[in-house]
């Protein structure tokens, strides 16, 4: 991925080691059931060329067995084990290069034509062959099926509203092409929650209108307390959710508890296709037990020792107390990166309904001076134990596209700058507390609505309070839920917001810039201008400030932009905008998140990122290679 | 015997008084005579529990009234040099020597492995506390300027009697804050919840029939729901744009529309009992409207026992309040109340590293007991006769 | 009698009629729907949402259809014993629910039992000894359950008890034995569990059973006949058992009707907080979430709960106290 995109090959580079190791060796675990003739051995489970994961460095192979246990907060947390599970058609490493996975191979043509390449003799986790057919029933009987995909195959899929041409070579070999680049394409497929063009047909068939009789279909829907058939293929098919025990997957362990439960187990994949170095099937560890508990207590169980690797529903502050318990118990507590663009950040909504508002909020001056009168020294002094960055709202300085000035424009603390820039916008009257008052007489006060899901956020604005009212300017936070935090600022009632910044502030220049644009309706400084992107225009209101309408250019220019250089340059352009017009007002990033890994547990890195987007948390890290020594298997 | 010493025979020269037997004691007299409200003083005072939490009861009350003072902080006030900082203690002698009330100063640690901050106390600076003092600047009642306190930190030091929180704010000024909502929540709160079971059951109890009997079923609709999504929904309800103290006001209305219900039935029972009595007919029959009967004849028949009913039923607001709060539908910060820090006590880190942030659940539970066993003595009092 | 019943039981039809309205429309009253809360909370985790797919379940819940309709089909849904589709698990509701009856109404009885075990001496006593200290000492005992919120204690218990006795944190049994069959060692582990939440749950009920109980008997106590038989010289013990303690008993039956919604929804508050495997948890996250079947039907059956427990309570207490059978319904 880091060249060109245009004329590559994703190639598995291990797939010559593979032929040199002969001899697997089979999980203990396993053992009994293939003597009982009931698994088939090793050699006829695994692909004719597995997924050879050399463990090299900090990393070692390891040995079979184990339980890992976990810790979630609800039930429907268990698709969390999808994400770690993390094989994907491709997938990224941790240096976020791109490479296939589940497929053999993948070759691209122009960044338009994929050719996909399925490894021949791979199984899905019940034993049956997983081939082009699988790729079919997705594409035909699911994503053009008038009844199950009323609106036709999902967005990543269409470009201008095209969608590809999908041949089936032969039994191992895909084809999916469109007329232009899809860049959308091979990052949805990579993705924590990816692109599932491949759905086990023989067991989803039994479900289909088309395979079944009306009769057959009539008692289904009786059997599943459905409305009609539709409802009970997609409860049936579920591959994210895990909530189906009989759904076949290809992740390194498959969920065996139907819900409701409070435990779930997720026992190895017998099929899996990958192995170590040694000749060892992966997954090292036989089982993984997903216990429930009100995310509260995660914490609490996780200092007595409950979880062997737990990241989840831990937050910085329980820092202390985890590093305090691990004294006690028998875990290490470390410290991994997070790969937000802020941490914390503040969001000016320039489609407020508050008029006089808005038109402060319009101008970047404006924007300059809330942000110059912000004392990020403290924040970071107070909250964060000076750990963290004083930062935008931009890319991580580990990102191949950072520059300095993205991070350091306007965030230093000058009042003295922040009122004269406001002095400078005629708000020069003041009420007898202070405040600056509005040209209608109203003072300047500013509602910054808060979704209240941690005190965290509360506290920062506390401490933003009185370094504004230096500024003369009025801050009141406004708890509320998440959902009704999300409703006023997009109906407008918000005038500015705090929440977390860029979602991947680790991106390449292929990654695609969209978050920097007005894309989504769920952006919370332009939420209007986002949703008329988002729409094509139906709905929303179309961007009146030219800058905007910029990015919005830019975003679409990255689409069609054809080589590396290309795309860096738009990105560039894009991140400079946003240095320059502080469309959302970043506070501090960097922030680190507390990772308990059981003490007997191995090859977990000492350093990392934890988040979802890129590394789909520990996904990039391969749970698969985590073993346990002697002490716990 | 002669006739003189017949007539020697006592005569009363009083006046004839044919009462007389039934004269009663001045005691007797000041009992009979004494109006219900003293009988139930009278009847209070024996239960000495209720007299001394009435007390504390008061106390308390007076105290919110002059927040500003007690405390020795700010509501807001941070000491980011200090926090987490645990109780300082307040010592009396220093060397074996009597100096008056002080603390020690204190040095600030960091212990980068743990991120925990220490502060060790350094044993030979004395730091005495000053008393009546100028202190931090408030707006007393939000009205008039001033900075007098009772007890203020010495000078270049501090004072957290309870230790702070997360961003150093002193634990014991926020809990003398907080109180002022928490305190008016459960009155306020009663004071709706009693008008509302008083109209609503007088109603019932007074016009029976179909009134009585759409009153009736509304109570049991109510009573047959579960209060939590009530809670849930009617918080839900709030309007969006509203100030932190109208949420409050919502809110303390919505603990009161449940609370209602049982008052109503009290009302609606006794009622139904008293109007058949003949002094209500009486009432009736040279002309008095409803809402005098009821007002002017019936209510002031059970008042005391509405009263003592309605004392009980406080502490079930105060407790509503903060289990709104940990549902994360009540007040948020930055209001400030026994709620909201209870609320912010309740994680493992405060149970295991920073204890003393738990300690607003002792006004709480000091409070909570006093209404009981106040409510409780009003009770027993309330029926004087017996 | 057969009247009274019958009256009783027709005009419980009209009420639950109205609470069933009642509870539809509360649990539409916060803004949005289960769609909308939950592509709130996968991106509020950074979670891609497929909209489509949204689309595709906003249909198949029927969410797009207007809300009298909705209303409609679950309440014809009820009557039919379709109590509904939880979209937070994709089953149906009573699946969700039933696996979690049993411990539920283990834990409430077993609290049940305890807050009588202790309300009751005490109320005893209290009543007996009125305005001594030891009256004082123990409803402050009775009364210090019910002031400490029970968020806050159900937690340092929780720790307290992993630290000291090494019970593990929340739940009602280590995490091993959830789903086993039942053994030795399950009930053993579930014994160690359970005992936190009946202490912070039964506490917090003492008090009222107390206060009643001691009310009631210092009522039957100040009665003629009570005076008649001690001023005949019967012994104190047999005086207070005989008469006295009986009819003030009466409200335990009296109380019915509030019991058994209380020992299915459990206490909702504290089960949250120490993550018990009861109905509680699952109805206020149905309710956060508007996972409406779930929450609607269990409020439902909650509600009919209490309106049968009432009945029940009437018919018992009629039956018992030939008073209230003779004033036939003035019995409320």
């Amino acid at each position: 991925m880091r060249n060109s995109l245009f004329a590559f090959t994703l190639l598995c580079a291990s797939t010559q080691a593979v032929a040199e190791t002969n001899s697997y060796i089979e999980a203990p675990s396993l053992l009994p059931l293939v003597e009982s003739g009931d698994l088939p051995p090793i050699e006829k489970r695994l692909p004719q060329y597995p997924e050879v994961v050399s463990l090299e460095g900090e990393f070692s192979p390891g040995t079979h067995g184990g339980e890992l246990r976990m810790l979630m907060g609800k039930q429907k947390d268990i698709r969390q084990l999808v994400i770690y599970g993390y094989a994907r058609l491709v997938g990224y490493t941790p240096t976020l290069e791109m490479k296939p996975d589940l497929l053999q191979s993948i070759e691209i043509k122009e960044g338009r034509i994929f050719t996909l390449k399925i490894r021949k003799g791979h199984k899905w986790s019940d034993g049956h062959p997983f081939t082009s057919e699988d790729f079919r029933y997705y594409w035909e009987d699911i994503a053009n099926d008038p009844e199950l995909s009323k609106s036709g195959p999902p967005s990543d899929l269409l470009i201008d509203g095209e969608a590809p041409k999908v041949e089936y070579l032969d039994k191992y070999t895909v084809r999916y092409s469109w007329s232009q680049p899809n860049p959308f394409f091979l990052p949805a497929l990579a993705g924590p929650r990816p692109l599932y063009i491949y759905k086990p047909a023989h067991y989803l068939k039994q479900f289909h209108k088309r395979y079944q009789s009306d009769d057959r279909i009539a008692e289904l829907i009786e059997e599943y307390s459905s409305r009609n058939w539709m409802g009970v293929h997609v409860n049936r098919d579920r591959p994210y959710k895990a909530t189906n025990p009989d759904l076949p997957t290809l992740q390194p362990w498959m969920n065996t508890t139907f819900p409701p439960s409070e435990r779930f187990i997720f026992k190895r994949n017998p099929f899996y296709h990958r192995v170590d170095t040694n000749g060892r099937q992966l997954p090292y560890i036989d089982r993984v037990a997903v216990n429930i508990a009100s995310s509260k207590l995660v914490p609490a169980k996780t200092g007595a020792d409950e979880s062997d690797l737990q990241a989840r529903y831990l937050r910085m502050d329980n820092y202390t107390f985890l590093k305090q318990a691990s004294k006690r118990g028998n875990f290490d507590v470390r410290l991994w990166r997070t790969a937000k663009g802020a941490h914390i950040a503040l969001f000016p909504n320039l489609n407020t309904n508050d008029e006089s508002m808005r038109r402060y909020l319009h101008d970047v001056r404006f924007r300059r001076a809330l942000s110059l009168a912000i004392n990020r020294y403290e924040i970071n002094q107070v909250v964060y134990f000076r750990l963290v960055l004083e930062s935008n709202n931009t890319v991580l300085p580990e990102c191949p596209l950072f520059r300095p000035e993205y991070q350091k424009s306007w965030i230093e603390y000058d009042l003295q700058h922040a009122n004269d820039l406001l002095d400078e916008l005629g708000l020069t009257e003041r009420d007898d507390r202070g405040v600056r008052l509005l040209p209608d007489g109203r003072p300047l006060e500013i509602l910054i609505q808060t979704a209240g899901e941690s005190t965290e956020q509360t506290d920062v604005l506390e401490l933003i309070h009185d370094s504004w009212l230096q500024a003369g300017v009025k801050l009141y936070s406004v708890p509320s839920t998440r959902e009704v935090f999300r409703n006023r600022i997009f109906s407008g009632d918000a005038v500015m917001s705090i929440w977390s910044g860029l979602a991947n502030a680790m991106p390449t220049a292929n990654t695609s810039p969209k978050e920097l644009a007005p894309s989504s309706k769920y952006q919370y400084q332009w939420p209007k201008w986002g949703q008329y992107f988002q729409t094509g225009g139906k709905s929303g209101e179309p961007p009146t400030l030219p800058e905007v309408q910029e990015l919005a250019d830019l975003n679409a220019q990255w689409r069609r932009a054809t080589t590396a250089e290309d795309r860096t340059d738009i990105w560039h352009k894009m991140l400079s905008i946003h240095r320059d017009q502080m469309y959302s007002i970043g506070i501090i990033t960097g922030v680190q998140h507390p990772i308990v890994v059981n003490k007997h547990l191995h090859n977990v890195p000492q350093d990392g990122f934890y988040d979802i987007e890129p590394g789909a948390y520990f996904g990039v890290y391969k749970p698969d290679t985590f073993w346990f020594d002697e002490a716990r298997r | 015997m002669s006739r003189d010493e017949q007539q020697a025979h006592f005569v009363s020269e009083a006046e004839f008084n044919p009462h007389s037997i039934e004269a009663l004691t001045p005691e007797q007299e000041r009992y009979f005579l004494a109006s219900q409200w003293t009988l139930m003083w009278w009847k209070l005072k024996r239960h000495k529990l209720a007299v001394i939490c009435g007390v504390i009861l008061a106390l308390n009350y007076g105290s919110v009234l002059i927040s500003e003072i007690i405390a020795p902080y700010n509501l807001h006030t941070r000491n980011t040099d200090y926090i987490y900082s645990p109780p300082q203690s307040v010592h009396f002698f220093h060397d074996g020597k009597f100096v008056g009330p002080f603390v020690y100063g204190r040095d600030y640690e960091l212990d980068m492995d743990n991120l925990k901050r220490l502060y060790p106390e350094r044993k030979d600076d004395v730091q005495p506390l000053r008393f009546f003092c100028s202190g931090d600047p408030y707006k007393f009642w939000g009205l008039v300027d001033a900075d007098f306190h009772l007890v203020c930190p010495p000078e270049n030091g501090t004072f957290f009697l309870l230790g702070t929180d997360r961003l150093g704010r002193d634990v014991f000024s926020r809990i003398t804050y907080g109180a002022r909502i928490s305190l008016t929540i459960g009155l306020v709160g009663i004071m709706i919840s009693f008008s509302l079971g008083i109209i609503i059951g007088g109603l019932a109890g007074y016009y029976g029939g179909w009134v009585d009997a759409s009153v009736q079923r509304s109570i049991e609709v109510i009573r047959s729901f579960p209060e939590l999504p009530l809670w849930m929904a009617l918080s839900a309800v709030l309007p969006v744009n509203w100030s932190p103290i109208l949420i409050f006001f919502g809110i303390t209305v919505i603990l009161a529309m449940l609370d209602w219900t049982g008052l109503a039935r009290a009302v609606r029972s006794k009622l139904l009992a008293l109007r058949e009595e003949d002094y209500c007919t009486a009432a009736e029959l040279m002309g008095a409207k409803p809402q005098r009967i009821i007002g002017r004849h019936l209510l002031p028949g059970f008042m005391s026992h509405l009263i003592a009913s309605a004392t009980l039923s406080i502490p079930a607001m105060i407790l509503g309040e903060t289990a709104l709060s940990f549902l994360g539908l009540g007040l948020r910060p930055p209001v400030t109340s026994w709620g909201v820090l209870l609320n912010e006590a309740q994680n493992i880190n405060v149970v295991a590293l920073y204890p003393w942030l738990m300690f607003p659940v002792v006004p709480v539970v000091l409070i909570i007991l006093a209404f009981n066993f106040f409510g409780d003595g009003l009770r027993d009092a309330a029926d004087p006769y017996k | 009698m057969g009247v009274y019943i019958l009256r009783r039981v027709l005009t419980m039809i009209p009420t639950l009629l109205v609470i069933s309205m009642l509870v539809f429309v509360i649990i539409q009253l916060p803004p949005g729907d289960y769609l909308e809360s939950y592509i709130a909370e996968l991106q509020s985790q950074g979670e891609s949402v497929d909209e489509q797919k949204i689309e595709f379940l906003r249909s198949q819940y029927g969410l797009d259809k207007p809300l009298y309709e909705q209303y409609l089909v679950w309440l014809f849904g009820m009557l039919q014993g379709d109590f509904g589709y939880s979209f937070e698990y994709s089953l149906p509701v009573t699946e969700v629910v039933g696996d979690r009856l049993f411990l539920t109404v283990l834990i409430s009885i077993v609290t049940i039992l305890f807050t009588w075990a202790i309300a009751f001496p005490i109320g005893v006593y209290s009543a007996t000894h009125q305005y001594s200290w030891g009256d004082y000492g123990l409803s402050f005992l009775g009364f210090l359950g019910l002031a400490t919120p029970n968020f806050l204690l159900a937690l340092v218990m929780l720790y307290l008890a992993n630290v000291y006795f090494g019970t593990s944190i929340g739940g009602l049994m280590d995490p091993e034995y959830i789903d086993a069959p039942w053994s030795w060692d399950k009930f053993l582990s579930v014994l160690e569990h359970l005992w936190i939440p009946v202490v912070v749950i039964g506490t917090s009920g003492t008090a009222g059973m107390i206060r009643r109980l001691r009310a009631n008997l210092l009522d039957e106590l100040q009665k003629q006949y009570v005076v008649t038989g001690r001023a005949k010289g019967l012994s104190p013990r047999k005086l207070l058992m005989k008469y006295p303690l009986r009819v003030s008993m009466n409200f335990f039956i009296a109380d019915i009707g509030n019991l058994l919604p209380a020992i299915i929804s459990g206490a909702e508050i504290v089960a949250v907080v120490m993550s018990l495997p009861t109905t509680g948890p699952i109805l206020l996250d149905a309710l956060q979430s508007q996972d409406m079947y779930l929450a609607g039907s269990f409020l439902m059956f909650l509600a009919v709960l209490t309106v049968v427990g009432v009945l029940i309570s009437d018919i018992l207490l009629a039956l018992l106290d030939p008073r209230i059978r003779l004033q036939g319904d003035v019995a409320k």
